[in-house]
């Protein structure tokens, strides 16, 4: 019973997720950007852009300039969360692939480094005076969850073991759209999972768009070539034209 | 809105103080407005202000420092006629204090 | 009418260091405002003259049409995750203490609306993300707080995604124009300009009369007729140039360098007074329309006068319109000599001139002048110059180093990308934002302070009017003089030698009385 309405959750989180995810993108690539507003020094050229975003999207290099603890702690939370996320391939293809084998061991310790860099995100919304200030209640809540996902991950990976290989068959039979293993009734793991179907469902509802978003911010992704090129949008295009001459009465 | 208040005549200004119908300055107004200023309007002052209303009249604009300074150097002597002192009269400032005590309308942009 | 009490302002102090952090004071600038727009002011710009009945549903609809107009703002709007990189870096709150005058909390004035009435959270949950209706006390907060942003974009090299306040600060402008609030300063001038041309009201005669009497000093100065033309049909160059050039100190010895470096240079050019005006407040008020009426004029006169060329002068956010929309806005400038940029930046003129040798320069002459540089914000964070990468930055340098023996920059952190605004930019350059003027500029003379300190620096140079006339207000606060801000072309002016002109070497009466 419970393993049908944990199947449909995901199927529905997962429906819920890409759609909404899905539309967002879509909503962000076909607005217009009717000015060239990049925030310079930008490079002049795509391929300098394409290395610009790298830089951040790899290094969160602005984030290293302007603040280094939630550089650091944020750093920590987001290669652990990845390297954690990527481990998780082994539920979820029937031979874990090599490089999935290879990272397994980081990743059950990369754990560590997500819960500790949250936990100092989250000290920092507590104790800093600025950041406590901005903090609204769905900012904890968000902490409060990726510490509870990563939390119980952790204690089924370390303390108290599910039955892992059951898990494996029930999520490959989800794949397949079979529903006839069923989840081992295990309290952390029903933890686990329910809080990662909240999260999925709240992803493009929330300040989690800004994992799409990043890609879409103007300010850092547009090349810096105004000079050279015009982008005339097609709300302004259609703006009542202005006449070419000077009117005679202002002529100096 | 506000006014200044000559002899029992009351001449509106706007919220920082320029009279807001030009034609209704007078002298008196101008004493009246250099009180509100906290000046004393002595002869350099009123040498100012009366190139200002000159200048105003020929340009329908107050001139730029410079040329004030220049016209008061040659009028006064380079004593008066200096940025330094031109400050000293006008504390605030003598395109915008001293425009307000001649009537005229604030110089605007990024001045 | 007394003149601001300067007895009743905290007395400004130093920090320690430039972004050191203030005592957060909730509502500490929350009675800084600044004077509404007339009725004749908002309707010259297309917005109604006053607050509009059903303004809160014309608000609401507004948001959700920038929305869609533009996608920095639903970007921006959806993307913060309240990280707080960016609290430390507005200079109005580091100089105010206001917890609002933080980047993220000033967006969050609009942002909350936005999720009220835009978001599922925020339609049925608002109270877990922080949306809020909006109510006359919302509109009236985001009137206060959103001219206390100068759209410098310092927050934005900080954000992890770039989030652009400035972004945010101009679209909430444009929404509160749109409703009938509009700011008096902003909006009367760009009323007098679409009347006259220029921020200033400067008519065609004035004008002339005002360049007439500053050549005359030119020749008083140098012996040679050093020509400031204006409306000269067939001239190579338009010179577009902040009308404060015309009028204010230090930035008419700017406009005397421009001459200087046009006569050595043997180019000719004009002034228009049709568009005698670089600046465009269009810009600080969000208002696309009005951005491109105001850039259209600059076309007008270009072709009007025939010239081959646009040059803009010494003006930050003016070169932000000018390199980065103009082309946008009034373009295509196909009439125009493709082999130079259009439009081209003084500095990117002169430094072209002296590399080509053809500026004789006597760098002794600024030896008095132990200088730093103010990057303005609109030019290091919202352009470029020359060929390279971050040529905003390097090209004023290279000038001022060529001219002059001291320079000496202020702390990395202060300067180039992370310069910090001279506190009056973004529309905030009146008398009644004096106070948030004197508090804003605060990281910025602390900066200062440290080079004067170090090096004996004594002069800040910069290329914005604003600036220069901001610095020329506060820095007296500050216990500096107020001509100790310079305009970069008046050190090239007072370096340059015309051919033919009388300088003390030559004169040997003036040599002897020189111990």
């Amino acid at each position: 019973m419970i393993s049908t309405v944990y199947a449909v959750l995901f199927y529905l989180a997962t429906f819920l997720m890409v759609a909404g995810v899905g539309m967002k993108v879509f909503k962000y690539a076909t607005t217009p950007v009717p000015l060239n507003i990049v925030v310079s020094p930008a490079p002049r050229t795509k391929r300098g852009v394409v290395f610009r975003m790298f830089r951040e999207v790899i290094f969160f290099e602005s984030l290293f300039k302007s603040n280094k603890w939630i550089w650091l702690f944020g750093y920590l939370f987001h290669w652990g969360m990845l390297i954690v996320l990527l481990r998780h391939f082994r539920y979820f293809t029937l031979n874990t692939w090599w490089w999935v084998e290879i990272i397994s061991p980081i990743g059950k310790l990369m754990a560590f480094a997500m819960l500790a860099g949250l936990l100092g995100l989250w000290a920092r919304r507590i104790f800093q005076e600025r950041i406590r200030y901005i903090s609204n209640p769905s900012d904890h809540l968000m902490l409060a969850l990726l510490v509870g996902i990563a939390g119980s991950g952790t204690m089924m990976s370390y303390v108290t073991h599910t039955d892992i290989i059951n898990v494996k068959a029930y999520f490959l039979g989800l794949m397949r759209f079979d529903l006839s293993h069923t989840l081992p009734a295990d309290p952390i793991l029903m933890a686990h999972l329910g809080m990662v179907v909240i999260l999925m469902i709240i992803f493009p509802i929330s300040k989690l768009l800004h994992v799409p978003g990043v890609f879409f911010a103007p300010s850092r992704t547009l090349v810096d070539n105004a000079r050279e090129k015009r982008r005339v949008s097609k709300w302004a295009r259609n703006l009542p034209p202005l006449p070419e001459g000077i009117p005679a009465k202002e002529e100096g | 809105m506000a006014a200044y208040d000559v002899n029992g005549t009351s001449v509106e200004h706007d919220e920082e103080g320029y009279i807001t119908n030009l034609s209704e300055w007078t002298k008196e107004l101008a004493d009246v407005i250099a009180v509100a200023e906290e000046i004393e309007m002595g002869e350099e002052h009123w040498a100012v202000v009366n190139f200002l209303r000159e200048y105003y009249e020929e340009y329908q604009i107050a001139p730029a420092v410079r040329v004030l300074i220049k016209s008061i150097k040659k009028s006064m002597g380079p004593e008066v006629g200096n940025n330094k002192y031109m400050y000293e009269l006008f504390p605030y400032g003598p395109a915008k204090q001293a425009c307000k005590i001649a009537g005229l309308p604030k110089p605007t942009g990024c001045v | 009418m007394a003149p601001l009490d300067d007895d009743k302002k905290d007395v400004p102090i130093f920090s320690d260091y430039p972004s050191q952090m203030p005592k957060i004071e909730c509502g500490a600038s929350l009675d800084t405002n600044t004077f509404k727009a007339y009725p004749e002011h908002n309707e010259a710009l297309g917005f109604p003259g006053e607050l509009i009945d059903n303004w809160q549903e014309v608000a609401i609809a507004k948001i959700g049409e920038l929305a869609k107009k533009n996608r920095a703002f639903q970007v921006y709007l959806d993307a913060c995750v309240k990280c707080g990189a960016c609290t430390d870096k507005c200079h109005y709150f580091l100089g105010t203490g206001d917890p609002k005058n933080m980047p993220v909390a000033r967006q969050d004035l609009l942002r909350s609306v936005y999720r009220r009435y835009y978001t599922f959270a925020g339609k049925y949950f608002p109270w877990l993300v922080g949306a809020r209706d909006l109510t006359k006390e919302v509109l009236d907060e985001w009137y206060t707080y959103y001219h206390q942003c100068s759209q410098c974009r310092r927050c934005s090299v900080a954000c992890p995604y770039g989030i652009d306040t400035a972004e945010i600060s101009m679209a909430a402008r444009e929404i509160l124009d749109t409703v009938g609030v509009g700011q008096k300063y902003c909006n009367e001038i760009i009323a007098k300009l679409k009347k006259t041309g220029n921020n200033l009201g400067l008519n065609p005669k004035a004008l002339r009369a005002t360049l007439e009497d500053l050549e005359e000093d030119l020749e008083d100065e140098t012996g040679i007729e050093v020509k400031i033309p204006l409306d000269v049909k067939g001239a190579d160059v338009l010179l577009i140039t902040p009308s404060a050039d015309f009028f204010a100190e230090p930035h008419i010895d700017g406009l005397l360098g421009y001459a200087k470096v046009f006569h050595a240079s043997g180019v000719s050019w004009t002034i228009s007074s049709y568009a005698s005006e670089a600046a465009n407040f269009g810009m600080f008020i969000g208002s696309y329309e009005n951005m491109r009426e105001v850039s259209w004029r600059i076309r007008q006169a270009a072709k009007d006068l025939g010239v081959k060329r646009i040059i803009f002068g010494e003006c930050g956010h003016a070169w932000r319109v000018g390199y980065s929309f103009l082309n946008t806005l009034a373009g295509p400038f196909d009439f125009l000599d493709q082999n130079y940029p259009i439009p081209q930046h003084i500095l990117e003129f002169t430094l072209d001139e002296i590399e080509a040798g053809k500026l004789k320069i006597d760098k002794s002459k600024n030896d008095e002048h132990i200088m730093t540089y103010h990057d303005s914000c609109n030019v290091a964070r919202g352009s470029a110059m020359g060929p390279k990468e971050g040529g905003q930055f390097d090209v004023p340098r290279a000038v001022i180093k060529a001219v002059c023996n001291n320079f000496h920059d202020m702390e990395r952190d202060t300067i180039r990308e992370n310069t910090f605004c001279c506190g009056g930019g973004g529309g905030l350059l009146t008398d009644d934002l004096m106070d948030l003027r004197i508090k804003g500029a605060k990281p910025r003379m602390t900066a200062l302070q440290q080079v004067t300190e170090d090096h004996g620096v004594n002069k800040m140079a910069a290329i914005c009017a604003i600036c220069k006339t901001q610095f020329s207000k506060v820095m007296p606060k500050y216990g500096y003089d107020m001509d100790s801000v310079m305009s970069v072309h008046q050190l090239v002016a007072n370096a340059v030698i015309l051919d033919g002109q009388e300088t003390d070497e030559a004169d040997p009466a003036a040599a002897e009385e020189t111990p």
